[in-house]
Order: structure tokens, then sequence, then C-alpha cells
């Protein structure tokens, strides 16, 4: 069991810093997701942590003990690759007992471990096949088996299941959730999936260019983005971002933006009349936009915005809208499958200003959290 | 309207095809079958005294395989090449296979220019490299000797295990290996128990690629042992034989016997070559 604590970790390839000063602090027995698109460096910090690729700036501390110069073979570190990279000359017994045998563990103790792993992760009547004669989500189950009989202090990893179809995958997700409760183990996820992210992790550390974005709950980070590209990025459908500019008149404070005047909760910004006059990214989740049939306007921090219906997406459960507000611009929000609306329509929706965000365009930071 | 094809386009395609394919058939299978002829033809099949030579002998015989097989010298001649052959391929793995596994796997600067001078060495016909090597092999004193012929067919056949060595290695996808180092393995374990296994196909066929050119190798073997005339291998045996005139049946039965190896070890080659061992490993 261990505490994984990651201080300003840099990494270059050549002159190209593809990491850039991450703090990271991973609790024992936490499980943590690195997301952010491809090529933000996320599967880069998860090689540097499992030693197959070295830390040019910064320290790793594991348990408190420095592990920058600690090659990949001495590390109590286990790790499932994108791949699997099961080991194909042999059979999954084999490849599950292979790092026990490098540590020259006892014959006992390596039955034991079967005895433990193989029920655990359903492999039983697989142990004498190969991985070519092994389903893909076997051969998942079979890489994660190889890692926790090593009895690792911290599991890495990478992207897992992106090679499942979506209904492996939802079942393996919550195997893993199941395994993580069983063996506590420290988990450091790879993923670019951010509904996998959210549904297993304790906390999500969100990358994007290699720097670190924020790392919070999954909930935090949905409900108080640190940073536009985390507004962006979490929540499906992607948030609507817009600028704008905060106006004070004789009696209110609001937004000017490209959909026109918004108005938002005030409260939540300690220091507004400072910001009065400054430019802004607006960001409102398509969930945060309601269509009422009878509108009546509540709250003073409702905004009624009319759209013309451009079109209309089935996402299963409910209907995702793009409407064009006047002024051309594209706003997207969803409604639900009883609520009738036809392409072309002009309809009034209601933006919900408790939940919008601002964010300064330089910085690219959440006002309402500084 | 168009007129009405008979026959579609692509059955006309198989037609093309199937001539090619029976052209190269001709071609490949005419010299052995005229060897196999000879080998078993009676005297009066080859010297038919002006009318023509029969497809098949009048009176097919094993009269010269029987001969062959009862000369003592003969089997002398098939232990020296096949001494040198095994020998050769021992010699040729025991380099090629970490030379490849260094190129293939390790960071070395310039392994390109390696490789490709590596390969360049085969570029030259081997009648103008004899001349140098034989030289240089009768000042180091290995002339005439049998481990000189192996020394010299080692350095003609380990571009070639390098080469195949190489693609054998790179094919291996690196996350196996690097899953072998996180979970404990050191440098030689996962050469020995991951790489090594998995190059086995690629390796096993360098091999008998060595084993087949050391077998039917003249050039080198003519000029390292010839002037002693007591070593022989199979080419220079045939040689030997062909400076005598001796009946076309005999020489075509002592070819017989020097392609059987190389038939064999090709059907050999085909079925290792095919065995998809790293299948399934990744993804």
């Amino acid at each position: 069991m261990a505490e994984v604590v990651l201080k300003n970790i840099s990494k270059y390839f050549g002159d190209h810093k593809v990491i850039d000063q991450i703090n990271l602090n991973i609790q024992t027995g936490e499980f943590v997701t690195l997301l952010g698109p491809s090529g933000c460096g996320k599967t880069t910090l998860l090689r540097m942590i499992a030693g197959l690729e070295s830390i040019d700036e910064g320290e790793l501390l594991i348990d408190g003990k420095r592990y920058n110069s600690i090659p990949a073979q001495n590390r109590s570190i286990a790790m499932v690759f994108q791949s699997y990279a099961l080991f194909p000359h042999m059979n999954v017994r084999n490849n599950i007992l292979f790092g026990l045998r490098i540590k020259k563990k006892a014959d006992h103790e390596m039955f034991e471990k079967l005895q433990w792993v193989i029920p655990l992760l359903g492999l039983e009547g697989l142990e004498y096949r190969l991985p070519k004669q092994i389903s893909g989500g076997q051969r998942q189950r079979v890489a994660l088996a190889r890692a926790l009989v090593l009895d690792p202090e911290v599991l890495l990893l990478d992207e897992p299941l992106s090679n499942l179809d979506t209904a492996l995958r939802e079942m393996a997700m919550e195997e893993l959730k199941r395994i993580h409760r069983t063996v506590g183990k420290t988990i450091i996820y790879v993923s670019h999936n951010q509904a996998e992210a959210m549904s297993m992790s304790e906390r999500i550390a969100v990358l994007n260019a290699g720097t670190l974005e924020q790392y919070e709950t999954p909930s935090g980070l949905y409900e108080q983005p640190k940073t536009s590209f985390v507004a962006e990025f979490i929540g499906s459908p992607a948030a609507n971002m817009f600028d704008g500019e905060l106006i004070h008149d004789n009696k209110d404070v609001y937004l000017e933006s490209e959909i026109g005047t918004v108005y938002f909760d005030k409260e939540r910004a300690s220091a507004i009349r400072e910001l009065i006059g400054r430019k802004f990214i607006i960001s409102i989740r398509p969930q945060d936009i309601h269509f009422f049939k009878d509108y009546i306007p509540r709250r003073t921090s409702d905004t009624k915005l009319t759209v013309k219906v451009e079109f209309i997406v089935n996402m299963g459960d409910r209907n995702l809208v793009v409407g064009r507000t006047s002024r051309n611009v594209p706003v997207r929000f969803l409604i639900t499958h009883d609520d009738e609306m036809t392409v072309g329509d002009e309809v009034s929706v209601i933006i919900d200003g408790r939940k919008i965000h601002l964010f300064d365009p330089d910085t690219k930071q959440n006002i309402f959290m500084m | 309207m168009r007129p009405v094809r008979k026959i579609p386009r692509s059955k006309y395609k198989t037609v093309i095809w199937m001539c090619g394919i029976v052209i190269v058939l001709i071609f490949i299978l005419v010299p052995v079958y005229l060897l196999v002829k000879y080998s078993i033809s009676d005297t009066a099949s080859i010297n038919t005294g002006g009318s023509p030579v029969p497809l098949w002998p009048y009176h097919p015989t094993l009269r010269c395989f029987i001969y062959l097989f009862q000369d003592f010298e003969f089997w002398g001649v098939v232990l020296n090449s096949f001494i040198i052959a095994i020998s050769t391929v021992a010699l040729s793995m025991a380099l090629g296979v970490p030379a490849s596994y260094v190129l293939a796997r390790q960071q070395i600067p310039g392994k390109k220019i390696i490789l490709l001078s590596l390969i360049s060495i085969r570029l030259f016909p081997d009648i103008s490299s004899v001349i140098p090597v034989a030289t240089f092999f009768i000042k180091i004193n290995v002339h005439s000797s049998l481990f000189g012929v192996i020394l010299a067919h080692t350095l003609l056949s380990l571009p070639y295990v390098i080469f195949i060595g190489v693609s054998a290695f790179e094919n291996i996808p690196r996350d196996i290996e690097e899953q072998a180092t996180v979970m404990g393995a050191n440098g030689f374990q996962i050469f020995f128990r991951i790489l090594l296994p998995l190059a086995v196909p690629g390796l096993v066929a360098a091999a008998i690629y060595t084993f087949l050119l050391s077998w039917d190798e003249f050039i080198f073997a003519h000029f390292l042992l010839h002037p002693s005339g007591r070593l022989l291998t199979l080419t220079l045996y045939l040689k030997q034989k062909l400076t005598f005139q001796p009946p076309q049946n005999l020489l075509a039965a002592i070819s017989v016997c020097l392609s059987i190896p190389v038939i064999i070890f090709t059907l050999l080659v085909q079925r290792q070559m095919i065995s998809g061992i790293t299948m399934g490993s990744v993804k």
C-alpha cells in the first residue's frame, strides 16, 4: 500500500516539453484517473511512474521514498498495457505466473495466488489456453490477473478497456471497481474517455498539453471546473462556450455576449464589481439550458433565449437540440423525448444562471474559483 | 446494344493466371524431372545411338544410387558436407542472433550504416571475394580444413542471419518487453524467456537458409579445400566426378542426393514461416 506523490515532474522529448511541472498527490488505496485528449501526455506520465520513461525534472515519491532512479524492474508497481501485452507463447497460467517465477516465489505461494486470482477474475477453465485462443475481454482479465498476483503497491492501467466493445466495457468497468474494493490497491488509470473516468475514479487529474488542468473528484470537476478546458472537456454533450463582457448598469450586473444578455448568480463571485468591463469566456452546459412549454421566469438569474432549431440528435435517453440564435450562434441543449419540437421551430429556452461559469480569456481560469 | 459476353472478364483473368502458373511450374519442374529421370536411367536410355532420348527410361534402375551408397568415399563426402553445414548453422546463429537482437532493440549509433555494410558484403560476387579470403585463411592457417570452410560459410550466411534476425526481433511488440520489465525481469530473462521464443520462427528460417547455403556452396569450398584433394564436400565430389566424364546417370544421382536435403528443409521452412505465433498477443 502506498501513497504516490509527483512533485514538479517534467519530461522532454528532444526540445519539446511533453510533461510540464505536474504535481499530484495520490493517496493509499485511491483510484485516480489521468484523463485527457490523445497526446496530452497521460500515458507518458504513467510510463514515468512505471519507470519506462525517465523523469527529467522533479521527483516521484512512493511512500515517501524517492523513486526517480529506481529501475522499472525494482519498482513495486504493476502495469496493464492498452494492448494487454500478453506473452503469446505462454498459456494463461504461465502468463499469470511469469512475474512470480521471475521473483523466484515458492511453488505453494504461486499455487495460492492462482487459486485466489483465477476465480476473482473469472478465468476458470482458461488456464491452459494461449492468448490467441481467448476473447478480448478474457485477455484483458488475464492482463489484470497477471498484475494483481504480483501484489504491487501501485497498479497502473493504461486504457485497458479501450479495445473492448461497449457492453463488455461496462461489465469490465464494474468488475474493475469491484476488484479495487476487494484488493484496495492504489490504482492509477489512464483514459481519454470521461464517462469511464467519471464512473470509476475517486479523483481525476485532467491533463491538457502536458499540464495538469485540475485534480478533483468527478462531481467537483463537473460542478466547479477550474479552467475553460475542463469545462469543455468534462460533461457530455460538450458545454456551450461563448465570448462575453461583464456589464454594470444602474441597477444590475449582467453579461453581454454573443447570444445576447445573460444573467447569472452574482453571489458566487466575491468581488464581482472589480471585474466590470472585463471580457470572459462563458461556459453553459447543455444540461443547464431548459426548455419549458409554459415559461414562467422564476429567478433573477434566469435568462430567456430564443433559438431556431437547426437539428435534433437522439442521444438515447434524451434528445440533443442544436439551435441558432438570431445572431446565428449555435446553442446546444437537451430536451426529453416527450418535448414536441421540430426542425425550424422558434423556441424559447431558459439558461440557469446559477450554473454558468466564467473564465478569464487569457489565463483560462474560472473566476468564481479565484 | 452491347454484345453479350460469353465469358465474364474475371474468367479471362483466371485463365491467364492459370497459364502463367503452368509456365512457371514447367520451368521449375522440368529440370527436376530431367534430374530424376537421368538418375534412374539405364545406359541404353542415355546412349540411344541416334534415336531420340525417351521421356522415361526403358528400364528404370536404382543402380547408380546403389553404386553411390556402396562407395565409402561418397559417405565421407556427405559427412563432410553435413558437418560443415551444421557447424556453419551453429556458428552463424551463435554470432548472428545476439547481434541481431542488439541491432534490433538497443540504441546504437550508426545502426543503419552497420546493417547496410553487413548486407553489402554480399553485394560482391563470391568469385571476387574468394581470393582474398583464401589468402587470408592461408595466413591464419585455417586453409585446407573443415574449420576454414565453416568459417567462410559463416561469413557468407551471417548477413542473412542478422537481417532475418533483426526483422524477427523488431516484429515483437515493445509492449511485451516493457511488460516483462515492469514485472521484474532483467535483460537476460527477457531475452531468453520472452524474445527468443517469440523470434524462433524467423530464426529457424534463418538457420535452415544457412544450412542450405552451406550445403550446396561450391566456390569457397573449392578454393579452400581443393589443393589437398583429400577433404571433399558433395559439390566438390560432383566436380571431381565431372572431370572424369562419368556416365550422366551417375552425375544425376549425385545431384539428387545433393538436392534431397534442400527439398526437405524447404518444406520445413514453409511450415515454420506460416506459424503466426505472435498473433493474439497484442489486441
